[in-house]
């Protein structure tokens, strides 16, 4: 799903919410209009038809059917239409523009909407003006539709207006507010020292810079952290790498002087262990500097991992011919991911480093790499038994076959773990009937 | 390879500053520059090496990461600053390889992470000045009765082709750049291969191998001598 800036939802709902709010008063004011209208017409029937009988009263029929057509001559432009009939008791027209006795009961003054004509909504009222004389008055009651239709437009049109500025606002004000919160994120991003520096020091001191001085200051007391850590292991490092080394050059001196067989094959052996001790320090350095760093994107670059992987399998195809294992390898070109390559290097080949170990020659070796990226070192060696699945990934943990050939210094299952996990990968073993396949899938 | 040889093969001695702290690390290798015929100077400070480096000529400078009285990236930023543009090999007991890219990023040319072996140093030494005076480009490298022809990567032995996989080319090459000196295993691993680590396995030990064997078949020499415990050398081949 695409990423939508919480701006541009702000900018929409505004616009929505402004649309159904006009919407709503357009709607309210429209049925206001109508109401007082129907009314009006109402007030103009009774008082016309008070006026019809007053004269009827007082001039008789004659003079009522004289006024009833003049009123229908002189039809008022200002106030809704009016219609009349004049009708004997059984309902037959004496005058009138309403051509038949509506449904109106007269004798009981009856009022209500009826239909005239051709569809004309009209409100008319019935009176009894003697035994044999009945009248009704009715005005036109869908009048204002010329205004309401004016209202409407203006509506549309200055909701359109009212729409644009909403919505220009909303984008001049977020966009400002936009830009503040990019700054923030790249520089929570890059966690450059300047960069957090800013954010620790605002312009503004609102609630968006109390966010991101929070948040610098978090940042900034870690990477205070990482490199109090680092100085530490570094001098630890340094402490023991340099006796080690006098070490070494004595071993080497001793060698020198050609000891003999026996005594060289000690020294060489010796030798050996310090360059195993000193892995086993770097592999420990390289594990926790991964575990810390998982998670920070800081200091990794693009990476071409079918590249990588191709050549580590070449490198390993001859040992691998020479110790009778069948090795194999399909890479999809082209995969790529950031991360530091030396790290990757290694996660691949202690993955491939334990594949050989453990499985008997003859036995199948294949790597396989996907995008993704999803990498899988399977073999068809004796597996790993279901107690000890997530163990392995452990430091210092080494299963019965592991213990049974005493090699391997029980790191580098765990190396490989910390390193896919800085870079956002997960190492797990997948769930096998025979042989061990360890997964290396990549989540973004 | 003794001395003679050496200077039968074109050894130009070496002039070399050597910034380091730790005494007993350059005694051993002043004696080493001594036994192979090289100049070294030896500042155990970093502020005297710094002008040092300011004021004589040197083909390369071997700089401690961590000295008694300052840290060997600020020297060396310090040192470029200055325009001194010698190749700089910084040695380091912090062999992390963000360590490394930090060293490299300061502007050295080469780092070496201890306990490092002797010869490793010294063949580093060599292959920064070859690359400082551009000759790392010649098409051909030559070496005793071996050829080396870069651009057609092909191979000789007394003018006798050696059929090489490119992967074992790009090992002979390697070999024959730093004829003369010992190739250790973690020069094979970074330089060819690109690990700054060692693996379990002995990939190493195979493809040296099945190089070994297509440089020696049918011939009456050895190609290539296996220092125990430390690596291989290539030999003349005559």
């Amino acid at each position: 799903m695409a990423r939508r800036s919480i701006f541009a939802r702000i900018v929409w709902a505004s616009a929505g919410l402004t649309l159904v709010l006009l919407a709503g008063l357009w709607l309210l004011t429209d049925w206001t209009v109508r109401q007082s209208i129907r009314e009006a017409a109402q007030d103009q029937v009774d008082v016309d038809l008070a006026g019809l009988v007053d004269i009827y009263a007082s001039g008789g029929q004659r003079e009522l059917e004289l006024r009833i057509k003049d009123r229908l001559a002189f039809a008022p432009i200002d106030a809704n239409t009016p219609h009349y009939i004049l009708a004997r008791d059984d309902g037959t027209r004496i005058v009138g523009d309403i051509l038949a006795w509506p449904a109106l009961d007269a004798a009981v003054s009856e009022a209500g909407y009826i239909t005239i004509g051709q569809n004309t909504a009209v409100f008319a009222r019935a009176t009894r003006l003697g035994p044999e004389l009945q009248l009704v008055v009715a005005r036109e009651a869908d009048g204002g539709a010329a205004i309401r239709r004016q209202i409407m437009l203006a509506f549309l049109a200055g909701g359109a207006v009212i729409l644009l500025c909403v919505g220009a606002a909303g984008k001049l004000a977020t966009a400002r507010l936009g830009q503040r919160i990019g700054a923030i994120n790249h520089a929570l991003y890059r966690q450059q020292t300047g960069a957090l520096r800013a954010l620790l020091d605002p312009e503004k001191g609102d609630e968006i810079d109390d966010l991101a001085g929070n948040a610098a200051n978090a940042l900034s007391r870690l990477s205070r952290l990482m490199a109090a850590y680092r100085d530490t292991s570094d001098q630890i490092a340094h402490e023991i790498r340099t006796p080690l080394m006098h070490l070494d050059r004595r071993l080497v001196r001793a060698l020198e002087a050609q000891p003999g067989e026996a005594a060289s094959a000690r020294l060489i052996e010796a030798r050996e262990e310090i360059r195993k001790l000193v892995s086993t320090l770097e592999s420990l350095l390289d594990i926790a500097a991964s575990k810390a760093r998982q998670g920070d994107r800081h200091g990794l670059e693009p990476v071409d991992l079918s590249a990588l992987a191709n050549q580590i399998c070449e490198l390993y195809a001859d040992s691998a011919e020479e110790s009778g294992h069948l090795f194999s390898w399909k890479i999809e070109p082209g995969v790529a991911v950031e991360g530091a390559p030396m790290q990757l290097s290694r996660m691949v080949t202690n993955l491939l480093d334990n594949a050989f170990k453990y499985v008997p020659a003859g036995g199948q070796v294949t790597l396989t790499l996907q995008a993704g990226p999803v990498l899988v070192v399977a073999d068809s060696g004796p597996g790993i038994p279901v107690a000890e699945r997530e163990q392995i990934f452990d430091r210092f943990f080494r299963g019965k076959q592991a213990k049974a050939q005493d090699s391997g210094s029980g790191l580098g299952l765990a190396l490989a773990r910390a390193i896919a996990e800085r870079h956002g990968f997960t190492l797990s073993l997948d769930d096998t009937e025979t042989g061990a396949s360890f997964r290396i899938s990549g989540s973004r | 390879m003794d001395k003679e040889a050496a200077m039968a093969e074109g050894h130009k001695p070496l002039k070399l500053l050597y910034i380091e702290d730790d005494q007993r690390a350059a005694t051993e290798i002043l004696a080493m520059a001594a036994e192979r015929g090289d100049h070294l100077v030896w500042e155990s400070e970093g502020a005297t090496g710094l002008r040092r480096a300011g004021m004589e000529p040197f083909d390369v400078i071997i700089l401690d990461r961590m000295l008694g009285d300052t840290d060997g990236i600020s020297l060396l930023l310090r040192l470029r600053d200055s325009g001194v543009g010698t190749p700089v090999l910084m040695l380091s007991a912090l062999g992390r390889s963000t360590d490394r890219a930090e060293g490299l990023d300061a502007g050295a040319d080469d780092y070496l992470a201890k306990p490092y072996e002797a010869q490793e140093l010294f063949a580093r030494v060599k292959a920064l000045r070859r690359r400082a005076s551009g000759r790392e480009h010649s098409a051909v490298l030559l070496y005793g009765a071996f050829e080396c022809h870069v651009k057609s990567r092909t191979a000789f032995r007394q003018n006798k082709h050696l059929a090489l996989s490119p992967r074992e080319f790009e090992l002979f090459r390697y070999f024959v750049e730093n004829a003369g000196e010992t190739v250790t295993r973690e020069m094979l691993l970074r330089d060819v291969w690109n690990m700054d680590f060692d693996p379990q396995t002995n990939v190493v030990d195979v493809n040296i191998g099945r190089l070994r064997r297509k440089l020696e078949d049918g011939f009456a020499t050895p190609a290539l001598e296996t220092i125990y415990g430390t690596g291989y050398r290539l030999l003349t081949g005559k």
